[in-house]
Order: C-alpha cells, then sequence, then structure tokens
C-alpha cells in the first residue's frame, strides 16, 4: 500500500497541501481530479518522494518516510518499484525514443525486448520508436513516456495528465491498457481531468481543492459529490462539455 | 621568390617554427581540457567556494588582454622574483591559465544549468548516480558543450602568436626573421596563412565530424 499520512508542503506564506492524507492500493486505481493550481502535481511529486513535505509521512509498503527528511533526501528510495511520469514527460534528448525506453531496463534480464515489442504494438510505437524525442509529436512522446514507466514493472505507478495530447482512440487505448495493470497488482495513481475514464476505472477518486482533499470515495461521487465544492467543479465540467 | 621558393628554401626554419608552435598547442590543449573540466566539474560541485573563484578568474582573464597577461609574467613577475624562466614555459603558462579558466567556466556554466528535470526522469527510473552521469549527464553536456570548446581551442591556437613578441620562437616569430632577411612579406605571410589554414584544417574537420557524430539539433518542432 502507498500512504500519505497528513503531508503538508508550502513555501513561505503560500501553503500548497494541508494536511493530505490518502491511499494507493496495489491492483487498483486511483483518480486525482480538481481544479488547475490546487497541488495536485505537488502532491505526485512529494508521493513520488521528489519533493520533502514539511510535515507527515509517506508509507510504501514496509518503508516509511516521515517528513521533514533528513537532508531533505528520503534515505533509500524505493525507485523504480515507484516510479511516475510527467506531464512534461522529462525524456533524454539524446536518445531514442527506444533507447529512452531501454536505458533505465539495460541491465536487467532477458525478456526485455519482448516487453518492448508488445508495449510498441500496444501503444502503436512502431512507426516513430527510432525517432528522437524532439522529432516525435507530443501525443507520441506521451505514449513513450508511460512506456518507460510500465517496462520498470513498477508496483506503484504515478502519472499526470499523460493523456493531454493524445486523440479519443489513443486515450482509450491506453486508458483500457492501464485497466488491465490491475490484473498485475499494479497501484495506478492518476491525475486527470478525465471524469469519464474516472467513472469508468476508477476504484476510488480523490477531489482535491485549495491543497486539500475536499472529498474522496467511490466514483460514485461524482454522481452524488457530497461537498459543495466538488458540485461546483462538476457542474463547470458539465458546462464546458 | 614565389611563396613556394621561400616554403622550399626555408622549409626547415618553417618547420622547426610550427613545431614550436604545435608544442605551445599541446601544452594549452592539453592541460586546457583535461583542467579545465576538471575544475568546471569541481565549481559546479561547490559554487559558493570553488565555483565563485572559477568566475572570478575567467572574467580576470577574458577582461586583461592575454598579451598584457604574458608580457607581466615574462618581464615584471620575473624582476620582481628575480629569476629567468625559458619564455616557451611563461607562454604555455599563461595561455594554458587562459585557457583551463575559460574551458572551467564554461563547463561550471553548463553543469549549473543542466535541466535538472533528465536528472529527476533518471532516479524515477531507477537508475544510479554514476547512470545518470554516464549515461545522462555527460552525454548531453558534451553534445552542448563541444561546438563552443573547439572555437575556444582554434582561438587559442591563434593566440600562440603572442608567445613571438617574448621571443618563442613559434611559427610566427620564424616568419618575421625571414622577412627581416629577405624582405618578401606577402609572400612570407601568405606562407604563414597557408601554414594556419593546414592547420585548422585537420581542427575543422575533426570539430565538424564530432559535431555530426554527436550533436544535433535539440529543439523541438
Amino acid at each position: 500500500m502507498l500512504e500519505a499520512h497528513n503531508l503538508t508542503f508550502g513555501y513561505p506564506g503560500k501553503p500548497v497541501l494541508q494536511n493530505v492524507s490518502l491511499r494507493v492500493k496495489p491492483g487498483g486505481v486511483t483518480v486525482l481530479i480538481g481544479p488547475s493550481g490546487t497541488g495536485k502535481t505537488t502532491l505526485l511529486r512529494c508521493l513520488a518522494l521528489l519533493e520533502a513535505p514539511q510535515s507527515g509521512e509517506i508509507a510504501i509498503d514496509d518503508q516509511k518516510f516521515s517528513c521533514p527528511w533528513p537532508d531533505g533526501r528520503p534515505l533509500d528510495p524505493p525507485w523504480p518499484k515507484l516510479t511516475a511520469v510527467f506531464q512534461q514527460l522529462f525524456l533524454w534528448p539524446h536518445l531514442t525514443l527506444r533507447e529512452n525506453i531501454l536505458l533505465p531496463v539495460r541491465r536487467r534480464s532477458a525478456g526485455m525486448q519482448e516487453a518492448l515489442d508488445a508495449l510498441i504494438e500496444a501503444f502503436d510505437m512502431g512507426e516513430f520508436i527510432d525517432h528522437y524525442p524532439n522529432e516525435a509529436s507530443l501525443g507520441q512522446r506521451q505514449r513513450v513516456a508511460l512506456a518507460r514507466a510500465l517496462m520498470l514493472e513498477p508496483r506503484y505507478l504515478l502519472l499526470d495528465e499523460i493523456t493531454s495530447a493524445l486523440d479519443v482512440e489513443q486515450i482509450a487505448k491506453i486508458l483500457s491498457y492501464l485497466k488491465g495493470l490491475r490484473g498485475k497488482q499494479i497501484g495506478i495513481f492518476i491525475i486527470t481531468h478525465l471524469l469519464g475514464f474516472a467513472r469508468h476505472a476508477a476504484d476510488q477518486v480523490v477531489f482535491m481543492a485549495g491543497g486539500e482533499i475536499a472529498e474522496q470515495g467511490g466514483p460514485d461521487i461524482l454522481k452524488n459529490p457530497q461537498t459543495e465544492r466538488l458540485h461546483q467543479f462538476l457542474s463547470v465540467i458539465a458546462a464546458a462539455s | 621568390m614565389s611563396v613556394l621558393d621561400i616554403l622550399i628554401n626555408y622549409h626547415l626554419a618553417f618547420l622547426q617554427g610550427l613545431q614550436v608552435t604545435l608544442e605551445l598547442c599541446l601544452v594549452i590543449w592539453s592541460s586546457g581540457i583535461v583542467l579545465g573540466v576538471t575544475l568546471g566539474a569541481i565549481g559546479a560541485n561547490h559554487p559558493q567556494s570553488w565555483g565563485r573563484f572559477i568566475r572570478a578568474m575567467s572574467f580576470g582573464f577574458s577582461a586583461i588582454p592575454t598579451l598584457v597577461v604574458l608580457f607581466w609574467l615574462h618581464y615584471p613577475a620575473q624582476a620582481v622574483f628575480n629569476v629567468v624562466i625559458d619564455p616557451f614555459y611563461t607562454a604555455s603558462l599563461t595561455l594554458s591559465l587562459v585557457n583551463i579558466f575559460a574551458v572551467g567556466e564554461m563547463v561550471r556554466q553548463a553543469a549549473m544549468d543542466f535541466p535538472a528535470q533528465y536528472i529527476v526522469a533518471g532516479r524515477v527510473c531507477g537508475l544510479g548516480m554514476r547512470d545518470i552521469v554516464t549515461k545522462i549527464q555527460l552525454p548531453i553536456l558534451f553534445r552542448q558543450l563541444l561546438p563552443g570548446l573547439l572555437v575556444l581551442q582554434v582561438g587559442m591556437l591563434h593566440a600562440t602568436l603572442f608567445a613571438s613578441l617574448i621571443s618563442v620562437e613559434e611559427i610566427f616569430r620564424v616568419s618575421q626573421r625571414i622577412n627581416s632577411t629577405i624582405y618578401r612579406p606577402v609572400e612570407i605571410y601568405t606562407a604563414l596563412a597557408l601554414f594556419f589554414l593546414l592547420v585548422c584544417l585537420p581542427i575543422n574537420l575533426l570539430a565538424a565530424y564530432l559535431k555530426e557524430r554527436y550533436t544535433r539539433d535539440l529543439s523541438e518542432r
């Protein structure tokens, strides 16, 4: 289980996260929604042990990381058992997309090539896999960044808006692939604005507003929100679409 | 007397001058690259101490003309310390210092400005620091620094001409000496230009090869 207890993070005079607690189960899909600028990405970075919260605790299975961390860094972080794909993707520009995927797993035993071939097929990456990142579209890079994370066979996968530049068909393929990861006992934590995905695939929906978790529960909270803030958020989205 | 005649008649003198120029270059280039890169890496890791020192020295050497430093080390410094040092060593030291701090500052700046997100991506992918440095940081920095470093080294080759002014028998001084004997400035300096073209050609070819092999446009389309 990936758990956050009372995480607080902020800059002087500007709190970003306030007493945030949540759980991501292995084999479950947790969807984080909320308006822009409410600290969703910061929460993901904290869960990925890349930001140092001022207080609280993060537990990844048996490993506990009490905040603040000594020297500002977590001791022995469990990467890539816990890994993340960021909105900006962070593909290494001097390597081809194929090399980007294979670099982190090059010391692993056989079977990586087969795993890559399967991902190339699943994400339709055959045409551009040997291009460099700057020769690929944003949507293509999003698929590669996700493939790079999946090749690591993580137990917890944190995803930040990874479908923002994909067309409807690709989104459907990727989200269906992610749903399929439940069977591999991978815990998925995804920030998205795709409420349809949250309704159909999420085991847990977390709504954040103003640096706090305003409401969380099963996907049914999207039909019957208990808080006024979530109700407002859903109304705005419904009006916009 | 044509350029060819001059080259034939004085080829031994020219070759000796060229040899001194190339020896100077060897010292300047090797010390600049090895010590400069090392210093730049140290400066990036210790920005408050070494970083500031490299920055200050690099600023000093770029602000004060190389010729002034060379003359200062050749005349007043030696008089103050009451020593006589072979001009070749003085020129080597001066130009090496200029090159070391120029390279050091270039490397320090590039390392400091290295996009942290590429390191973050490596960390969450489970790569160790050694892999991150050797497989991600150094290759990107190398590609980024290569064109500037090669231009700087060609500039240092040109700066070896200053050594002639403190009596180092490099190729420019040899040319001047021949000219004072036969007074054929057009032909002699044309011959000198040819020598520099011949020395710079392989460097430029190497630069073009390395650029073609290792650097490419990373901007997004």
